[in-house]
């Protein structure tokens, strides 16, 4: 069986709607770096090959990109990296939006309905070109702006996850009357508390014993719905798209808070239940885009908003000189964020120009008795120059110049509480100064690449940033989730990185090789250093800046063996340290060590088309840390994933199995954000899903 | 050209792996007993309105940082993986008037051994009972030690 990968014509930023698709026909569960226009190394991947390698979540799918990977952030939720960069350092866009949630977090999802989702594409490498801020170390983008072709088409799928008892059902719905479209999806998931493969954990200090090995208080729910108008001519395109996604979920009861203490809440008597502390986020978009093309010129109009809503809610206690405060909201932020973009692209001759601006306003504010990011508000301007010349066929070359403006304005905040200061007085003490900074940068990248039958070669040096968040700028306060003091720094740069990458890929009609090496150099990298002081009897963690070397490479090779089976050997290393600062020689915190995977895949088109694959995914050793790290040991898991897909009468009928960890392994990951309570990854898993499409 | 710049990268990346001989301190900083001076000790009694001699050895293989003690109370029975042994416990309670004590101490620069001498004074009326003592250390790569001992404040 084969599967379509999309090769796109033109970078992400533009919407499904306007791209010239080449399609490229590739084995079934080779995921492959698209070799076509651009330069930058970047996949794509299919609503196909999404359904078929459904694994229980849109990030668990995406680790099947070497480069690409899921950070387990607890409740079974991860957030996604690219090359080891995330958070801040990569952008998630959805239509060529970036999604503007509280991405400092370091523990909620992508708050996006994974099941609305078209198409994704991963750009490996430094994207600011397109996206501004942030887009070091790439860009994941999302599609769900696919143009429905039948008057009438959908799709019903049920899945659901055994660790985690997740359940989950997501439905969708397309009308095309003309050249008018509609559509609409809604998923509903609920699950719960996390199993791993343990008696007990140990957190700071603490030991805790685990019932059933569930992870206390883990369980949650989503709900999500998007509906979509749109108008699709030949010369002009418009849609407008509203989507909301909720969320709700626990936190593992025994390790978060002020410090680690019994509740008189019986975590113990449902698994399915959420109690305090929790958290819940609520995403709102409105997004219109608008295009309008001929020949030779193409503009188009992107206009967004964005509503983060994100409450965290814990039992109330004093701590220090706090009084136990009234109420169990800790926090609350409320983000909006305003985004316009316009985008101009002309043929001429050999040439492809791409010129446009982008302009973000985003505003933030917070209630709740706990504090770790002051109010601010943002603004941020830029404007970018592309050329793509193609002087021959086999040679294409491209550069792009961006400069970004942004202004900054952090508010003030005191406790709400008076804390006793030398001579007697008692205060309510500033935790964040009033202040205004800007920020401007000027980026560029280069890139070629070179074909011939057999071969591509591409290469890319180019120059990303990121602006500091108002975390680092402006926290001074109790992280209360991992019991530490945090400690922004106002006169922090906007962060800089430098980045070479090159790409080889071979291939004939059964084989294939790919190797990406990549070299990254920050002048400033913004890093939370943990210092020998103690504040307010937690050990003081202070954000600085250091010189950061980072280089790495991705490699894949895949063969078919017989019209049936399909062999795939893969992996990644990487490799980080810190130039200069306290940390000198020391490496990044989270540094992913190298993995490699084997993959046999057995596919046929008997009834429809059908796949049996076998995996070993191999992680090594990782003792380059940095404290508070702790080693953790290599390990292997072994996965199995069988799809199959019945067609009739129009219509077809699939079936997704994905079992992990089959041997139910007990191993740490060493990039997970709960390795460092020393909390094992999830045992024995299967993910099933059953779709019914028309 | 393009391929001797790439085989021109990748020597690079290749060589950059190999210089792997780490020189930076990996090492936490240790809390430990000095002989019979030692104190508090596990399932030590002390009496409400006295004094704790805390004395512990602090040491690390290249330079101290600074130290915090913490005592909160254990009515509610957790425990704590630094403390090994079992003491007599008092039956579970709720806190009235829990001690809470939470001080930052510094430790003087250029130190490997330090030797930790403070008197706590326990208020005389606060709740008796079951507590933690906890001993907070760093060291100054950042590294953090942790040591708890279970103790008793009778009346």
């Amino acid at each position: 069986m084969t599967h379509f990968l999309a090769a796109t014509a033109l970078l992400c930023a533009m919407t499904d709607t306007v791209i010239d698709i080449e399609e490229v026909t590739i084995t079934d569960h080779t995921v492959r770096t698209v070799q076509t226009n651009t330069t930058l190394p970047s996949i794509q991947l299919t609503h196909d090959y999404l359904q078929q390698n459904f694994s229980g979540s849109l990030m668990q799918t995406l680790q099947g990109i070497p480069g690409v990977k899921a950070m387990s952030i607890g409740s079974g939720q991860s957030k996604p990296t690219i090359r080891g960069l995330g958070f801040n350092r990569m952008a998630v866009a959805e239509d060529g939006i970036k999604h503007e949630g509280q991405q400092w977090g370091d523990d909620h999802g992508l708050e996006i309905d994974q099941f609305a989702i078209d198409r994704v594409e991963v750009i490996k490498g430094p994207a600011a070109l397109l996206y501004g801020s942030d887009a070091i170390g790439g860009v994941i983008c999302l599609y769900t702006n696919h143009i429905p072709t039948d008057s009438l088409s959908g799709a019903v799928q049920l899945f659901g996850r055994s660790n985690n008892g997740q359940l989950g059902a997501s439905a969708k719905l397309g009308l095309r009357a003309g050249k008018l479209f509609c559509r609409a999806n809604f998923t509903i998931i609920n699950y719960g508390d996390y199993k791993v493969p343990t008696d007990s954990i140990q957190y700071y200090s603490y030991y805790i014993r685990l019932k059933d090995q569930r992870l206390r208080n883990t369980a949650g729910l989503e709900r999500d719905g998007s509906l979509m108008f749109g108008y699709a001519g030949y010369n002009f395109h418009s849609d407008l798209r509203v989507s909301d996604s909720y969320a709700k979920s626990g936190f593992f009861a025994n390790a978060h808070g002020l410090e680690v203490r019994l509740s008189d809440i019986d975590y113990d008597r449902s698994r399915r239940d959420i109690d305090l502390p929790y958290q819940w986020v609520n995403h709102l978009k409105v997004l219109s885009h608008s295009s309008w093309r001929n020949n030779v010129l193409s503009v188009d109009v992107s206009l967004a908003y964005q509503n983060n809503r994100r409450e965290e809610c814990s039992e109330p206690v004093s701590h220090g000189y706090m009084p136990k405060p009234d109420g169990s909201m800790e926090r609350h932020f409320d983000k909006s964020t305003y985004t316009a973009n316009l985008g101009l692209k002309m043929s001429l001759a050999e040439h492809n120009l791409n010129a446009g601006v982008n302009t973000e306003y985003q505003h933030n504010r917070r209630t709740g008795w706990g504090f770790i990011i002051p109010d601010f508000e943002t603004g941020s301007y830029g404007a970018y120059l592309l050329d793509k010349w193609q002087p021959t066929d086999k040679l294409k070359l491209n550069a792009g110049l961006r400069y970004d403006f942004a202004q900054t304005h952090i508010h003030s905040y005191n406790d709400w509480y008076k804390t006793p200061v030398a001579g007697g007085d008692s205060v309510f003490k500033q935790r964040s100064a009033d202040i205004d900074l800007t920020f401007n940068n000027l980026t560029w990248s280069v890139g070629a690449s070179y074909e011939t039958a057999d071969w591509v070669l591409k290469a890319n040096a180019g120059k990303s940033f990121r602006i500091p968040i108002p975390k680092e700028l402006g926290a001074d306060g109790i992280n209360y989730h991992i019991f530490r003091y945090e400690r922004g720094n106002t006169q922090l740069d906007p962060e800089v990185s430098y980045q070479l990458d090159v790409s080889a890929y071979w291939a004939n009609k059964v084989a294939s090789i790919q190797i990406e090496p990549y070299l990254n150099y920050f002048p400033n990298y913004i890093y939370l250093n943990p210092t020998s002081l103690y504040e307010e009897g937690l050990q003081l963690y202070h954000y600085t800046q250091a010189e950061v070397l980072r280089y790495g490479v991705e490699c894949q090779t895949t063969c078919k063996i017989t019209r049936h089976i399909d062999a795939e050997l893969k992996g990644e290393y990487l490799y980080a340290e810190q130039l200069s600062g306290e940390k000198k020689g020391y490496t990044l915190p989270f540094s992913t060590p190298w993995s490699a995977d084997a993959g046999l895949k057995y596919s046929h088109k008997r009834h429809g088309e059908g796949s049996v694959g076998l995996n070993v995914h191999i992680v090594g050793k990782q003792d380059n840390i940095v404290p508070p790290e702790k080693p953790t040991d290599g390990y292997w898991t072994l996965n199995l994933s069988a799809s199959h897909r019945f067609h009739f009468a129009g219509s077809s009928i699939s079936l997704s199995l994905h079992a992990d960890n089959l041997l139910n392994k007990r191993y740490y990951d060493h990039t997970s954000y709960y390795r460092l309570i020393d909390v094992p990854e999830a045992g024995r898993n299967f993910a099933i899903m059953a779709g019914w499409e028309f | 050209m393009k391929k001797t710049f790439f085989s021109a990268f990748l020597l690079c990346a290749l060589c950059a792996c190999s210089s792997s001989d780490k020189t930076e301190d990996m090492t936490k900083p240790e809390i430990t007993a000095d002989g019979e001076q030692t104190c508090p000790v596990d399932c030590q009694q002390f009496k409400r309105g006295s004094v704790i001699p805390f004395h512990y050895l602090l040491s690390d293989n290249v330079e101290l940082g600074s130290y915090n003690i913490e005592v909160h109370n254990n009515f509610d029975h957790h425990t704590h993986s630094t403390s090994a042994a079992e003491c007599e416990i008092d039956a579970e309670k709720a806190p009235v008037k829990p001690w809470v004590y939470n001080s930052d101490f510094d430790i003087p620069q250029g130190q490997q051994t330090y030797t930790a001498i403070i008197n706590i004074d326990i208020p005389a009326d606060i709740d008796p009972g079951d507590y933690h003592f906890m001993v907070r250390l760093t060291d100054q790569a950042g590294w953090q030690q942790l040591r708890s001992m279970a103790i008793k404040i009778v009346e």
